[in-house]
């Protein structure tokens, strides 16, 4: 779905940590969203996602504004991935029973989304056991696993091995092209961003800097 | 020196001889504090998160609320329960005075504001990041408080043992609303308090070791189980 921020504007404590005119994010393509650190990256995603919902102005999804329709086709994949405390098959199936999917369906899609982050050799750990790399991953996973519209990533590959990093950036592309879902991913990667995104935006103290293709 | 060398002898008798009269206060009060502790969590556990990953208006004040009225003292607990209870009172109808279910109503209205208080608290502290997450995956409000409870169940545990703790060890209530009648609302605390007064040592040395059994039994238990995980 496509994304309209429209007179954005948040505050902490009387200052101002996002500024945004008028920003479109593009349907169906990976936008990513680079600056320095403190520019707001992490705030403007969780404005988009719902997860901040204190702030000025109007962020509309395919046109409308946020509802629980949209909050059940959008993600957000945190920078510190919090895993529950249960198996890592349990982690990722929690939002399709959430859904009240169907036992059956819950199996082949859990497999399904493990093979293509090749993790299925962890689905028996707990949860809240991993390495942070591997945490990183499942966390990712169990957004995948919903088949969001908005897929939203908050430096997804920050403390991947170089070797892993190739691999997920791999399957995220796939995923997208053939799900066609709205991907939203934060990094500081130039090379990366190349690697991935159609679309680039630059924020510096909360504003758009640059918005164009690499 | 020795009444107290004698009283641990002769308590230890008693316990080992599984006296009746000792076993019975023991069951009780167990039976009391437990069941007080079992319905005051049922509601107030879920409603202490709920209010904990919650922004309103006011959230200051209602903390400030909570945090005073979890040093609410047991005797004035008891005081009001009784008042109410009372055969000239609101609820005298019920005829409930003097009987285990008051105690066990002033235990529960003693135990809400420590329950509610503490998982409050951890809610506030270590569930907001919790709501986060099933919010962005899509879960309601409900599904988060669902979740917190069960990420955070050692914490909970560790709460309701420590409400449990204060309860089975609190006399002001039990007193007043039970009235330490033999055989019928007689439990550790207002025994061994009695017992004291009548210089029935073994018998008060007795219950206060079973006491601190209880208190440091549960807890163990649950380190143990905590370590586990
Ligand atoms: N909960 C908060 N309370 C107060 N200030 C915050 C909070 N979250 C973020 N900020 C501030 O907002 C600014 C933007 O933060 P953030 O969006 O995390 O930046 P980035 O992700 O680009 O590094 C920073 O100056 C940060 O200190
Ligand atoms: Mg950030």
């Amino acid at each position: 779905m496509e994304l309209g921020i429209h007179n954005l504007r948040k505050r902490y404590q009387n200052e101002v940590v996002l500024d945004i005119d008028d920003l479109t994010i593009e349907e169906g393509v990976i936008t990513g969203i680079t600056g320095p650190n403190g520019s707001g990256k992490t705030t403007l995603l969780n404005v988009i996602a719902g997860i901040e919902d204190c702030y000025e102005g109007k962020v509309l999804y395919g046109g409308k504004s946020y509802s629980d329709e949209i909050k059940l086709k959008t993600t957000l994949v945190f920078q510190k991935p919090y895993l529950f405390r249960r198996s890592v098959f349990d982690n990722i199936a929690y939002p399709l029973n959430l859904r009240k999917v169907p036992r059956d369906t819950v199996q082949e899609k859990v497999r399904e989304i493990g093979n293509l982050l090749s993790i299925n050799d962890l689905m028996n750990k707990k949860g809240h056991q991993l390495s942070g790399g591997e945490s990183q991953k499942v966390a990712l996973a169990r957004a995948m696993v919903m088949e969001p519209e908005l897929l939203l990533l908050d430096e997804p590959t920050a403390s991947l091995d170089p070797e892993s990093v190739v691999k997920i950036e791999k399957s995220l592309t796939e995923y997208q092209k053939w799900k066609g879902c709205t991907v939203v991913i934060i990094t500081h990667n130039i090379e990366q961003s190349r690697r991935l995104c159609d679309k680039v935006i630059c924020l510096e103290r909360g504003k758009v800097a640059l918005n164009g293709v690499l | 020196m020795e009444y107290i060398k004698q009283g641990f002898i002769e308590a230890f008798q008693l316990l080992l001889q599984f006296d009746p009269e000792v076993y019975d206060v023991i069951g009780l009060s167990l039976f009391v504090s437990t069941s007080a502790t079992v319905i005051a969590a049922f509601v107030f556990v879920p409603l202490g998160v709920y209010l904990g990953i919650k922004d309103f208006k006011g959230k200051k004040m209602i903390s400030r609320l909570i945090y005073t009225s979890m040093s609410i003292p047991s005797v004035i607990v008891g005081l009001v329960v009784a008042l109410l209870l009372a055969r000239r009172g609101p609820l005298g109808f019920l005829g409930l005075l003097y009987t285990p279910k008051a105690m066990i109503i002033a235990q529960t209205i003693l135990v809400i504001p420590l329950i509610l208080g503490l998982t409050y608290s951890m809610a506030k502290n270590r569930g907001v990041a919790i709501h986060k997450v099933a919010k962005s995956l899509g879960g309601t409000r409900w599904d988060s408080v669902i979740l917190i409870i069960r990420e955070l169940r050692i914490d909970i545990l560790v709460n309701l043992a420590t409400s449990f703790s204060r309860a089975i060890s609190e006399v002001g209530a039990v007193m007043i609303v039970g009235g330490n009648i033999k055989g019928q609302t007689r439990v550790i605390t207002t025994t061994i308090s009695m017992m004291n007064s009548m210089g029935e040592y073994p018998m008060a040395i007795a219950l206060g070791t079973i006491l601190l059994i209880i208190s440091f039994g549960i807890h163990s238990i649950i380190y143990s189980y905590s370590q586990e995980e």
